[in-house]
């Protein structure tokens, strides 16, 4: 009791010290979530402006006269000549580890129910990226459980790598089946008390989407084990655009977190496209003059300083690493629209998904030949490099030779061999939702594809073998698959063993 | 109202126009409008609106407005408009007002600076620390 007399006396000699000066400005016009107030005279560029009721608003445009702000949260409590004051202070949400397994919007605040956020730091939204010295190359991978992916399109620790397509072409499955995977790989050494194993924890944000949808991705995420290495930051298409405007900024601000205190973050923004279009609003309300397509002219440097926050960082500077996986929804399958080739050229490649694939079966619908990583490959697994050197090359050779084995019928055996390999490859990285395969297995159907092992299995029958061989290996292999996964790359004796293992397996397969 | 670029650059520049050292000539002020009055140029109304709202910012930059729960005498205003004199090292004219709902202490607003030392104030940021 004592030490609530003692704070209360102590917030009275801290009221009663002597006046401070604020600087107030007056609210001349209000609407669609930005005000503009007149004086606020020393107000900065992106200072939180207190308008009282627990209600704050963020100074973007600075003119002669007036101040432009956007109002976080509920702005029809604002009226035309209201007093407002600045704050000194920038927008801030809470960091740390306290936010794993949690739900948030885009000022850090609890969406799930399950109380107050357990932070005691706090992270300015907008962060300056950091700079070239304190940056390393990408050496470490990000594993994402897709074949097609790790084996063709490796992502590595740091590297921001577009997923690209047109609407329901499977886009969001891949982030969500890599954070899947994470969760695996994160559990599996926790469990193993494994210290090499660095956690990559993941933050999913969720920008301009049908809260159904959100609700989905957060129950699939529940039901993989995935939310306790995981953070959800929605701004859903409820939501002010100011909100949605804010939401990858402070995803990103909890993702640096967890890279300046060296350990590694995959934040995913679900997706660009809504998050230029609610910037567009906001910037059109504000009377920013508008250039192609109406967006804003610093609609590339919002792509831009937003994505260059991810990164590895040197030993020096705590070896913490944020990947980035941005999305983007095409129309039409046009990629050269004004946001897709802006956001193309930010980032280390591009994952791009075609709807005709996803139509044919072929799932994910990853298209080989327009998808790239431009940094990924220095940090891929030596074993997958082994086995899968060859495989783009194989690949994009069959579409071509498939597209000219339309015209004749009458084609040499090497060529039919090609075609055969070819049809096999497809099948093999065809692979169902939520089902990330471990590296090791990876490599072990890789190596049985590209020796042949799978040849004189009919295409239709491919999945099954394929299948039961996953099986075979982790269950009756599981040693060999452990060695895989430590050695990291296939030795004569790895590779000695893992021919013995697949030629048993091809023995007793029907 | 919408105001053009034109309309706001030529209010701009009737304001720089009503200048004299840096301080706003009132004399200039009434000659401007009475001028512009009788001209009739294309956007008259929303020049002349912007041009007032110059002008006002520019009355409230140098003009203290004191709110105090009960009246203050002679010397505490002498005393008042010194000190605000000291801190902008330019001339401020001051408005002196009552106004209850303070409940004690004084209310200083020059432009867009506050300084609020009313009871009022003070219990509210006490209630906010709370």
């Amino acid at each position: 009791m004592a030490n609530i007399l003692q704070e209360i006396e102590q917030q009275i000699a801290g009221a009663k010290r002597g006046v401070a000066k604020q600087n107030v400005g007056t609210v001349r016009e209000i609407g669609d979530g930005v005000a503009k107030i007149e004086g606020l005279t020393d107000a900065m560029l992106n200072e939180m402006i207190d308008f009282g009721n627990d209600i704050y608003g963020i100074a973007l445009n600075l003119e002669e006269t007036e101040v432009g702000a956007i109002i976080l949260g509920e702005y029809t409590h604002i009226k035309e000549g209201m007093e407002c004051r600045t704050t000194g202070r920038l927008l801030s949400v809470p960091v740390g580890k306290g936010l794993l397994g949690r739900v948030v919007n885009s000022i850090g605040m609890p969406l799930d129910g399950k109380g107050p956020v357990k932070s005691d730091t706090l992270y300015p939204v907008e962060k300056i990226a950091p700079g070239i010295i304190k940056r390393r190359s990408v050496s470490q991978p990000v594993q994402t459980g897709i074949m097609a992916v790790d084996a063709m399109i490796p992502i590595g620790r740091g590297q921001r790598e577009l997923i690209i397509g047109d609407r329901s072409t499977g886009k969001t499955t891949i982030g969500i089946d890599t954070i899947i995977n994470q969760a695996r790989l994160n559990r599996a050494a926790e469990q193993a008390g494994d210290k090499s194993v660095r956690p990559l924890y993941c933050i999913y944000v969720a920008i301009g989407q049908k809260q159904s949808n959100i609700v989905r991705v957060t129950n699939v995420l529940e039901e993989q084990g995935a939310m306790p290495y995981t953070i959800v930051v929605a701004a859903s298409a409820a939501d002010t655009a100011t909100n949605q405007y804010l939401a990858p900024f402070a995803g990103a601000a909890m993702g640096e977190w967890f890279m300046d205190n060296g350990m590694d973050a995959l934040i995913i923004f679900d997706d660009l496209s809504k998050h230029a279009v609610a910037y567009r609003q906001v910037s059109l309300v504000l009377r920013r003059p508008s250039g192609r397509e109406a967006y804003p002219g610093d609609v590339f440097y919002l792509h831009s300083r937003l994505l260059e926050r991810s990164a590895r960082l040197s030993e020096k500077a705590g070896n913490g690493s944020l990947t980035a996986l941005p999305i983007i929804e095409t129309q039409l399958g046009d990629v050269s629209a004004y946001i897709p080739t802006n956001v193309i050229s930010i980032t280390d490649g591009q994952i791009y998904l075609e709807t005709d694939l996803f139509y044919q079966g072929i799932r994910p619908a990853i298209s080989v030949g327009l998808s790239v990583s431009r940094v990924g490959s220095a940090a891929q697994v030596k074993a997958m490099k082994q086995v899968a050197g060859r495989i783009k090359g194989e690949l994009a050779q069959f579409r071509e030779l498939a597209a000219f084995a339309q015209f004749g019928s009458d084609l040499d055996a090497k060529t039919q061999a090609q075609l055969e390999r070819g049809k096999r490859i497809v099948e093999v990285f065809k692979q169902p939702q939520y089902n990330p395969v471990p590296v090791e297995v990876q490599v072990g159907v890789l190596w049985a594809v590209q020796n042949g092992f799978f040849d004189d299995v009919s295409v239709d029958k491919l999945k099954d073998c394929q299948a039961k061989m996953t099986d075979y290996l982790t269950s009756r292999k599981s040693a060999l698959m452990a060695k895989i996964l430590k050695e990291k790359a296939l030795n004569d004796a790895l590779i000695a063993e893992l021919k013995a293992a697949v030629t048993e397996f091809k023995q007793t397969y029907r | 109202m919408k105001v053009s670029k034109e309309a706001r650059h030529v209010a701009r520049s009737l304001y720089r126009d009503s200048l004299t050292d840096g301080r706003l000539d009132e004399t200039k002020v009434r000659t401007i409008v009475s001028g512009l009055c009788a001209a009739k140029p294309r956007e008259l109304i929303p020049i002349l609106k912007t041009y007032e709202r110059l002008v006002r910012l520019e009355i409230e930059r140098n003009t203290a407005r004191v709110e105090s729960a009960a009246a203050l005498d002679t010397a505490m205003q002498q005393q008042i408009t010194g000190q605000l004199q000291q801190i902008y090292r330019r001339p401020i004219a001051a408005e002196f007002g009552v106004n209850p709902e303070l409940i004690g202490g004084v209310r200083v607003r020059v432009g867009s600076d506050v300084w609020d030392g009313s009871v009022a104030n003070r219990l509210r940021e006490l209630g906010a620390a709370l």
